[in-house]
């Protein structure tokens, strides 16, 4: 398994914001993990980075307990938050080689250009500051940053807030790649349409709890009850777009 | 490492496209070199003065007539004291304890300024110096830099995909302290051009070194500040309005409230008071102009027994001459227990102002700052003193020949008529007792030295900014 979560419990100011949640996500899998907010999505995603340890219960990436080797995991994975921003002084080519360095990869301008047109980023707009971006451009960018990094993982948090519908079509289709060649993808959503189409397992998180856990072929079955329970924080129930 | 230099090239690729940064250093830069070149042109001014004024005092001395060697002691003196090398960069206090002193006998008189221009001067921004830019401006140059350089990653929310990359927290750190660092160095850069000047001048490059090295490490310890600002507080503003509250207490209001404490905690006495007391003492050894003096009198007995005579006609040497000597020693050992007491006190007063420099860095560094261009306190006291050694070399030299080439019987004949007024006087040759005056600075180990307690002060700031910001560094977290 590329990530596992196992009986993970986590503490926050002193409230539990995860109960023992465990589940898992394979290499060229999806997992899409669903909840209204507060739920302990994000923390979720965090946790695999290292950067809230567990209170009880362990989080694995590649087999290897995050605990004991965070630099280890992190090595592995590529992480794209809610607001995707980068570097707003910088055009998308100076972005890439800049956080390339970073992490201790070395590109050519070619490479780059590869990635970028993998991830369908017009030619026209690389030499734009990112600073004039739309978030789904950045969040390309971001993406062709994953693939040129070439890591095992990748954690989204909230990739589809705030794109229109074709840029989320258009996100899904890279991600739906970047899984087919082999990554692990652990994406964390309110957008139960969109998770239901992309990913190959879903997860329902309430309360810090998971409430529910379904594979793709499965989806049909997905207890629009349980859907409710888990955005019961939520005024608009994103339940109804499931059985729309 | 190679993290670090990416991080600290990112940031000067970040400033360089920033309109505020740019602005920023750019108006510093104007207003550095304008003092520096403003300071430069009237230090260069004030020196050739004060040389020049100096020689044709030494001169005016010199050629004075032939005239009764009494009356010369009177006549006087000037000191002019030239500027320090380093003063183009450090006025120090030279501004307020003025450069000109009038040496005469049985007085030592208090220095003063040497020309009515420098008094026109303080209607102006004479005071703004390249030193005070350093201490004052420059902060807040680096905060205005620095300030966003952590926080501006957390809200523009790339701290959690950088330290998710693998980048820890103290090599984002240090690669921003990094940035900020070379470029408080180039910020310092005028200073060495100042410095260069300096050397031409006739100061060490240690000087120049330990000036430089003094103001780095200043400047790294506002880098720490303004870089432990940005990791601890989550916003911009948050982050801005410290660290700006911060300069304004350090700069401004502690270095104002230290100086008020020092001077209530160790009151120097005022001068008229000091004054009358000296008066009264001095009085008790006998005044040097009237033979007959009472206090005199064992010195008179004592003469007279060891030349076996017994009028003081009968001496080999002028008693009056032998008295105004005796007295003047007499006079200046009070005088110089006066001085003493008073140069002890305003030590006192300056060593409570450098303890409150564990308060304010300012405080420290202006000391530093001051002590290695040779313009702090201690060289206040070093012309004080070598003024005072040539006062007491010239009078008493006059004294000498006052005793030696005057016979007693002219001398106290000199009002009968103008033929013993004329043999009252001595050739003007013997006005050569004074040897040309040229006041110098400490050498370097000595005002090193003098200034090693702001030196530990300053190195205890740097290590506890920099400690707190390395444990931070390893804390922080998106």
């Amino acid at each position: 398994m590329k990530l596992q979560a196992d009986s993970l419990h986590i503490m926050r100011s002193g409230q539990e914001v995860l109960s023992g949640i465990s589940f898992s996500v394979d290499s060229g899998e999806i997992y899409a993990l669903l909840g209204g907010n507060g739920a302990g999505k994000s923390t979720t995603l965090l946790s695999f980075l290292g950067f809230l340890p567990p209170s009880s219960g362990r989080v694995c990436v590649n087999g290897n307990d995050v605990e004991s080797d965070i630099a280890l995991a992190r090595k592995v994975i590529a992480y794209l938050p809610e607001s995707v921003s980068l570097y707003g002084h910088l055009n998308a080519y100076e972005n890439i080689d800049y956080l390339l360095q970073l992490s201790g990869v070395s590109a050519s301008g070619e490479k780059i250009n590869t990635a970028l047109d993998q991830v369908s980023l017009m030619p026209a707009a690389r030499q734009r500051k990112l600073r004039d971006y739309s978030k789904g451009m950045r969040q390309r960018v971001a993406i062709a940053l994953a693939i040129l990094r070439d890591t095992d993982i990748l954690l989204l948090d909230e990739p589809s807030s705030g794109l229109d519908p074709g840029a989320i079509d258009e996100f899904h289709q890279i991600v739906r790649n970047l899984a087919d060649n082999g990554k692990a993808i652990l994406m964390v959503t309110h957008d139960v349409y969109g998770a239901c189409q992309v990913a190959d397992k879903i997860g329902l998180l309430h309360n810090g709890k998971l409430v529910g856990e379904y594979a793709a072929t499965e989806q049909a079955h997905i207890d629009t009850e349980t859907v409710h329970k888990a955005f019961s924080s939520t005024a608009d129930s994103p339940a109804h777009a499931l059985s729309a | 490492m190679k993290q670090v230099l990416l991080i600290a090239a990112g940031e000067w690729r970040y400033w360089l496209r920033s309109q505020l940064a740019l602005g920023g250093a750019l108006i510093f830069l104007v207003l550095i070199v304008a003092t520096s070149l403003l300071n430069n042109l009237r230090m260069e001014a004030e020196k050739q003065t004060r040389t020049r004024q100096q020689t044709e005092a030494e001169e005016t001395f010199l050629s004075q007539p032939d005239r009764h060697p009494h009356r010369m002691v009177h006549y006087g003196h000037y000191l002019f004291r030239a500027p320090a090398p380093l003063a183009l960069l450090d006025p120090g206090i030279d501004a307020v304890t003025g450069q000109a002193i009038f040496l005469e006998g049985h007085r030592q008189n208090t220095v003063m300024f040497a020309e009515s221009a420098a008094s026109a001067d303080f209607g102006g921004l004479s005071w703004l110096s390249p030193a005070l830019i350093y201490q004052l401006f420059a902060p807040l140059v680096i905060i205005l830099l620095g300030h966003g350089s952590v926080v501006r990653e957390r809200e523009t929310a790339m701290l959690a995909p950088l330290l998710a990359m693998g980048i820890s927290g103290r090599t984002l750190i240090a690669g921003k302290a990094l940035a900020l660092l070379s470029f408080a160095v180039c910020l310092l850069l005028p200073l060495v051009a100042g410095g260069a000047m300096a050397l031409a001048g006739g100061e060490t490059l240690i000087a120049l070194l330990s000036l430089f090295g003094a103001y780095c490490v200043y400047l790294a310890l506002w880098v720490a500040l303004t870089l432990l600002a940005s990791t601890t507080f989550k916003k911009h503003s948050t982050v801005l309005a410290v660290t700006t509250a911060l300069w304004f207490g350090f700069s401004l209001v502690l270095p104002a409230v230290a100086v008020d404490l020092a001077s209530n905690s160790e009151p120097v006495a005022g001068k008229i008071e000091t004054d009358l007391a000296m008066l009264a003492d001095s009085r008790k050894v006998g005044d040097g102009h009237n033979a007959n003096d009472p206090a005199l009198q064992q010195l008179r007995a004592d003469l007279l027994e060891k030349h076996s005579v017994e009028r003081i006609e009968d001496l080999p040497v002028n008693f009056r001459g032998i008295v105004a000597m005796e007295a003047e020693q007499k006079l200046t050992k009070v005088l110089n227990d006066y001085a003493a007491s008073r140069m002890a006190a305003e030590r006192r007063q300056e060593k409570r102002l450098i303890d409150y420099g564990w308060l304010t860095p300012v405080l420290a560094v202006a000391f530093l700052s001051r002590s290695i261009a040779g313009t702090d306190l201690a060289h206040y006291h070093r012309f004080q003193r070598a003024a005072e050694a040539v006062r007491f070399a010239f009078v008493q030299g006059l004294n000498r020949v006052h005793v030696e080439k005057l016979s007693y019987q002219d001398d106290i004949n000199r009002n009968k008529n103008e033929a013993a007024w004329q043999r009252a006087r001595v050739d003007a040759s013997n006005w050569q007792v004074l040897d040309t005056f040229q006041f110098r600075t400490a050498g370097i180990s000595q005002r090193i030295q003098h200034a090693s307690s702001s030196i530990r002060i300053l190195l205890a700031w740097l290590t506890v900014m920099f400690g707190i910001l390395f444990w931070c560094g390893g804390k922080i977290k998106p």
